[in-house]
């Protein structure tokens, strides 16, 4: 955080480095997360759940102007954002999501992703009394809805 | 040292060979429902590179293809764009940037969340880290910065979209660059995305406060009772 050193760095070695964390996390997290999401959809595809999941959540998620299979993303962010983000594109490439839908879904991945690995990472290090834990999730999924909400309206 | 004969094999240890031998044989290569069960079908095929009206290739990730193998070429179409993104936050980050976003918001933000003025570097160092919000957060609580009250609105701030822009940069921005089977692009943009996020953390932590105020009362004197 100094000042002093930072500032003898040239720009495009900050760039650079700024460039190697993506790469970092491109190759950490983007394609593992992207690729186990193509075959989990191709799984759900091939053995007719993703129709399934379709009809079940359809109504629900008619809501906010997504179809059903949105509510496959919603469960993913749970765990992982990154793998929530995964199966959004592979949703899109089967064709079950449109380009509208990923604009409506992006940021209710991360309102209300990775809120079970949070919860030991934030929670869990601020100390929040066990008793709020389940407030502190309901704000997160009700904040990813009216997102989803908005967002609906906005584009 | 375990001989052979002693170390346990349970039922589905078996079970886990069966199936590997079942899944890596071939035997279930199919189109139908049952090809989940077969390495070959569920790796996938790259897409086919199609000529354009050039001579050229249309599309680096091919057109058609399924399963890991496209899942892997279309992830690895998407690194550039994360490589950039976050390559463009270093430099704005080493400008400042980020100094001149505390120093904006934390004015407004306190207010409207109602947490006071200490918080400023625990706000902005939660957007890019988890663990240095947490982190920042906890030893506030500790000096007796933050009550109890401010602590859980403050955490609710933290927790719903955690380091949202590290985060979001890293995986999300992406969404924004693809476009669907009718080439339709996706639309609004990444900006509209982060203030939305950004709008509703603010919205989290107010409901937090506005939790503890009227329906939470009980516990939150119990826990001011047993500090």
């Amino acid at each position: 955080m100094s000042a002093a050193p930072e500032s003898k760095k040239m720009i495009t070695d900050v760039f650079v480095e700024g460039a190697r964390k993506g790469w970092g996390i491109g190759i950490g997290s983007i394609i593992p997360n992207i690729m186990m999401a193509f075959i989990i959809i191709k799984v759900l595809s091939m053995t007719g759940f993703l129709n399934i999941l379709s009809t079940v959540f359809g109504p629900v998620m008619a809501l906010f102007g997504v179809p059903g299979e949105g509510a496959a993303v919603l469960m993913a962010a749970v765990m992982s954002m990154g793998g929530a983000v995964g199966v959004t594109v592979g949703l899109l490439s089967e064709g079950a999501l449109q380009a509208r839908d990923l604009a409506i879904l992006a940021p209710a991945i991360y309102l209300m992703g990775s809120t079970i690995q949070y919860a030991g990472r934030i929670l869990g290090v601020v100390g929040t009394d066990g008793r709020r834990y389940p407030i502190m999730f309901g704000i997160c999924i009700l904040n990813a809805l009216m997102a989803m909400f908005v967002m609906n309206l906005l584009v | 040292m375990k001989t052979d004969e002693q170390e346990k094999v349970s039922i589905g240890a078996y079970i886990a060979l069966a199936f590997a031998v079942v899944f890596f044989s071939g035997l279930m290569k199919s189109n139908e429902w049952y090809g989940i069960f077969d390495f070959t079908t569920l790796n996938g095929s790259f897409g086919n590179m199609l000529k354009d009206a050039t001579g050229g290739t249309t599309y680096f990730r091919g057109v058609g293809g399924s399963g890991a193998r496209d899942g892997f070429m279309f992830a690895l179409s998407l690194v550039p764009t994360c490589m950039f993104a976050l390559g463009m936050i270093a430099v704005l980050e080493h400008f400042g940037a980020l100094k001149a976003a505390r120093k904006l918001l934390t004015p407004i933000l306190r207010p409207i969340m109602g947490i006071p003025g200490t918080t400023g570097l625990a706000i902005i160092g939660s957007l890019q880290s988890t663990d240095v919000g947490a982190g920042l957060t906890k030893s506030l609580v500790d000096e007796g910065e933050l009550n109890e009250t401010e602590k859980d609105i403050f955490t609710a701030f933290q927790f719903s979209g955690g380091a949202l822009i590290v985060n979001f940069f890293g995986s999300g921005a992406i969404l924004f660059t693809l476009t669907d089977s009718t080439g339709a692009a996706v639309p609004g943009s990444i900006g509209l995305a982060l203030a939305v996020m950004f709008v509703f953390k603010i919205v989290g932590a107010n409901i937090m406060r506005f939790y503890l105020k009227t329906i939470d009362k009980k516990i939150t004197a119990k826990i001011a009772e047993a500090n």
